[in-house]
């Protein structure tokens, strides 16, 4: 499949797919806080739902996966009936953004080297969203460097990267049959 | 499964205000404690008897909020507070006064061998983390409240006249009305493969087994709101979406309670930057009272 729209484009497509990624994440992220948690280590969530976001991500653009990511996380967050917390919901848009940027550059959603070079580009976006987010909580929740670090984005960028993993190449296959049977 | 908005109407005066001033004033909030870092209890405990009172006066049912509340609680008691009272991490350097006086010692041993440190636990640090515990939870319950008070359906529209583009209040908008269709669908998902013999409650092997065993769920979900999309984007370019500014159903207008609420959260933000940078109050220290009441 062949990606034709130019990076940075923020069209009706754009709009669309954000909105469907941000309800996905929404939807995933509640199904997995609340209703069947998976087990986790420590203080380690895994949470599905990153999988969903970084896929949209490389797959509609960055702009896409920054809507996703912020508005997915207010949602999942709000329906948990967490409140809302600005910078985790901007961290996890970085989180979708930044594997946005290799769009232009996937051609086969199949293909060995794509789905490397996704996996590599959804890593950097946890570890940059995440990193954005621990520090964050340095200035609004008044933490330590070392508690942010150690307490908050270790377990996180651990958690998200152990789902995108293994779940990230398999949406990715996925979508190519589907893509390639709809032929856009 | 049932994944709804906590939201319910309710006759208080929180959720007669207009949704940006809440948002604002939160903002406010955060921002006065965070910018110009105050630690002085003078201020932040003020700011808590406020949050907290609109908090009560948001009339959230405790059968509601109980579990986002312990969720809270521990992340800023153990976390934060605890972190902050054996450690006196997270504050200014002065939390870390080495002439406070010590309550106690505190051994830590790495389990199974005689390695270790004492870690002295000091007047400063205890009064540090009972600030920080406090600080935080201004800020928390001010957020706490929006999903159980807020109309998700107004939210598209607060961003706008916030100053949000069409577009990105329109993807806002669009994904709070996704959302109950993609529950149902990975509802009926659920149903669907349980119906096949999936187990979801007891899925075998470690954590990576476990989490490839989900792509069941997930990816047919996923696949489907793919093609939904190109629906859905067919419909608003055949109504020429994007060519005009839109208008919206919705309109949102300041009351004069509004404005009351918007100018005292600026007088709240403004009022700790002038006290911290204006006249250096606001930082951190430990009152005698509470070194009177611990020492006697």
């Amino acid at each position: 499949m062949n990606n034709n729209n130019s990076t940075w484009e923020f069209g009706t497509r754009q709009v669309v797919y954000g909105a469907i990624g941000a309800a996905l994440y929404g939807a995933f992220s509640y199904a997995t806080n609340i209703l069947f948690p998976l087990p986790a280590a420590g203080n380690i969530s895994f949470r599905p739902a990153v999988a969903v976001l970084i896929f949209f991500g490389v797959a509609y653009g960055p702009i896409v996966g920054l809507l996703a990511g912020f508005i997915g996380n207010t949602i999942g967050d709000g329906i948990s009936g967490w409140g809302f917390y600005w910078h985790w919901s901007l961290g996890n848009g970085l989180m979708g953004m930044i594997p946005g940027l290799i769009m232009m550059q996937i051609t086969d959603f199949k293909a060995r080297n794509d789905i490397m070079k996704a996996v590599g580009w959804g890593t950097l976006g946890i570890a940059v969203g995440m990193l954005f987010a621990s520090l964050t909580e340095m200035f609004v929740g008044g933490i330590d460097l070392k508690t942010a670090l150690v307490g908050y984005f270790t377990p996180a960028f651990i958690g998200n990267l152990v789902v995108t993993v293994i779940l990230l190449p398999i949406l990715m296959i996925a979508f190519a049959g589907v893509a390639a049977r709809r032929g856009r | 499964m049932l994944a709804t908005w906590k939201y319910r109407p309710r006759n208080t005066f929180i959720q007669s205000l207009d949704p940006r001033t809440r948002l604002i004033f939160m903002l406010c909030v955060i921002f006065a404690l965070t910018i110009p870092e105050i630690w002085d209890y003078r201020i932040v405990f003020p700011l808590f008897i406020i949050s907290l009172t609109l908090f009560l006066m948001a009339r959230i049912e405790w059968k509601d909020i109980r579990r986002p509340l312990l969720f809270i609680f521990i992340l800023v008691f153990f976390i934060v507070g605890l972190n902050g009272f054996v450690f006196g991490r997270g504050g200014p350097s002065s939390v870390l006064d080495p002439t406070s006086p010590v309550l106690f010692t505190l051994p830590i041993k790495i389990p199974g061998t005689d390695w270790g440190w004492s870690v002295p636990v000091t007047i400063s640090k205890a009064w540090f983390s009972i600030s920080q515990i406090v600080r935080m939870l201004s800020m928390a319950i001010l957020a706490i409240p929006i999903p159980y008070t807020m109309d998700p359906n107004i939210y598209g529209t607060a961003f706008k006249r916030m100053g949000a583009s069409d577009r990105v209040s329109f993807t806002m908008d669009l994904a709070f009305r996704f959302l109950p269709t993609f529950t149902r669908d990975l509802a009926t998902t659920v149903d669907a493969q349980r119906a096949r013999g999936y187990e979801m409650d007891k899925l075998k092997g470690g954590i990576a087994a476990k989490i490839r065993k989900l792509a069941p769920l997930v990816i047919p979900v996923t696949m489907q709101s793919t093609v939904t999309g190109e629906e859905v984007i067919d419909a608003m370019d055949l109504r020429a979406f994007g060519t005009a500014p839109r208008t919206w159903l919705k309109d949102l207008h300041y009351a004069p309670r509004d404005y009351v609420i918007l100018a005292f959260g600026a007088a709240i933000f403004i009022a700790c930057c002038v006290l911290k940078w204006g006249y250096g109050i606001g930082g951190f220290f430990v009152p005698d009272f509470f070194t009177k009441l611990l020492l006697g």
